[in-house]
């Protein structure tokens, strides 16, 4: 198993054009990121062909990863998502693109804030169980399903300006949650 | 931010653009608000990291062969192959041939047996020498790495070919000067008349199922 310094080298030389670097990455990252496009997208062929486009992405985006303050796998697992959250909301309909992730150039964090994010994984199922279930079952939806608020609407049978309302409050509660 | 925002309006903002439920014109005046202001940035950093949990539970499945070298040629333009045994092995060109132009010398392993099949590879660029020793009573591969090793950060990966066949994988070479490999008992029956060849590949071994790096040595299995 690929350790997280492993992958931020690995993507640190992706940033110098290190083919072989890249290689490794592939191996070491591939089936996770392979697991999550088959999860959105619920389709081999399509799964792997984003794929494909998330590693390019990657090999295009590596040299912009200090400066975004992910860590490495929140980094290319959150490319990977929005990519084929993308995709998935082009197949349904002409939506918004997700995709910024890999390409906004940020202000730099501290290592400080980078410890304090992968300290506190894994506490969002928890603080999830604490907010009504279907309240729970929105914000998983959005993430992995893609839904928007529209989509959420009409599964819930609720008005939009309502539904807004409801996630926007079930999100400050979750924020409270995960920052206890 | 639009004025229907309150004042938990960039706590919110944020999940709402980590989740992906901005509008369109909301998500790229999140993003101006954010290059601005560290605070909102480490706030999608928080989300992001706790949102990516979601994902825990997702089991990993491993890609179709065929994509690392899909994504390469997309990349890299032709494929990164940098040799290819079945083609220099398609044609006219015989196993005896391709041995020399490769340049190996047949070395005897030590103690063998009357049945098994032996290999000497000589990497003379790299100054490598294996000596490998097949045995069809157990199907186990022993390999003596004699001098050399494989370049810093990289390994080397044997490769079975039988005939016209593309390489099969055997595995890295072990890491210590010796070291053993149990072969399937469907690939030992090909051992015998064919080639073992060392490729230079990156940590991990060949992504593709296929050798990616140069070939370093190859020898053919015969007996003593």
């Amino acid at each position: 198993m690929a350790t997280r310094d492993d992958i931020e080298t690995y993507i640190d030389r992706i940033a110098l054009g290190d083919r072989d670097a890249f290689a490794a990455l592939y191996n070491a990252t591939s089936a996770k990121l392979f697991g999550v496009t088959l999860r959105v997208l619920n389709n081999r062929a399509e799964a792997d062909d984003a794929l494909q486009e998330v590693y390019i992405k990657v090999w295009r985006a590596a040299d912009r990863y200090q400066s975004n303050g992910l860590s490495p796998m929140t980094w290319l697992i959150t490319i990977t998502r929005n990519h084929a959250i993308d995709r998935l909301r082009r197949r349904k309909k002409g939506q918004a693109g997700l995709d910024e992730v890999a390409e906004l150039a940020d202000p730099s964090l501290g290592p400080e804030a980078q410890a304090i994010a992968s300290s506190q994984r894994a506490q969002i199922n928890d603080c999830l169980d604490e907010l009504p279930a279907d309240r729970a079952e929105a914000v998983r939806r959005a993430y992995l399903d893609g839904d928007t608020y529209q989509d959420l609407a009409d599964l819930m049978q609720v008005p939009l300006n309502t539904i807004r309302t409801w996630l926007r409050r079930s999100l400050i509660k979750l924020k409270d949650c995960l920052s206890q | 931010m639009t004025d229907d925002h309150t004042d938990d309006a960039p706590l919110s903002a944020a999940a709402e653009y980590a989740l992906g439920l901005l509008t369109p014109p909301e998500a790229r005046a999140f993003e101006a608000e954010m290059n601005r202001d560290i605070a909102l940035r480490a706030e999608l950093v928080l989300w992001q990291e706790h949102l990516v949990s979601l994902t825990d539970s997702i089991a990993p499945v491993t890609p179709p062969a065929k994509t690392y070298q899909a994504i390469a040629a997309r990349l890299f333009g032709a494929p990164q192959k940098r040799w290819s045994l079945t083609s220099l092995l398609a044609g006219a060109v015989s196993a005896v041939a391709f041995a020399i132009a490769v340049g190996f010398v047949i070395l005897p392993a030590p103690n063998p047996s009357a049945n098994d099949l032996i290999a000497g590879l000589v990497g003379e660029d790299v100054g490598l020498r294996v000596n490998a020793t097949f045995d069809p009573d157990t199907n186990t591969l022993a390999l003596e790495r004699v001098a050399g090793g494989p370049a810093a950060g990289r390994v080397l990966e044997m490769w079975l070919i039988a005939g016209n066949d593309a390489p099969v994988s055997l595995g890295l070479l072990p890491e210590g000067p010796t070291g053993r490999v149990q072969i399937p008992p469907q690939m030992a029956t090909l051992i015998a008349g064919g080639l073992l060849a060392l490729s230079d590949e990156p940590p991990g071994g060949s992504p593709t199922g296929a050798p990616t790096g140069a070939v370093v040595a190859a020898a053919p299995f015969s007996t003593i």
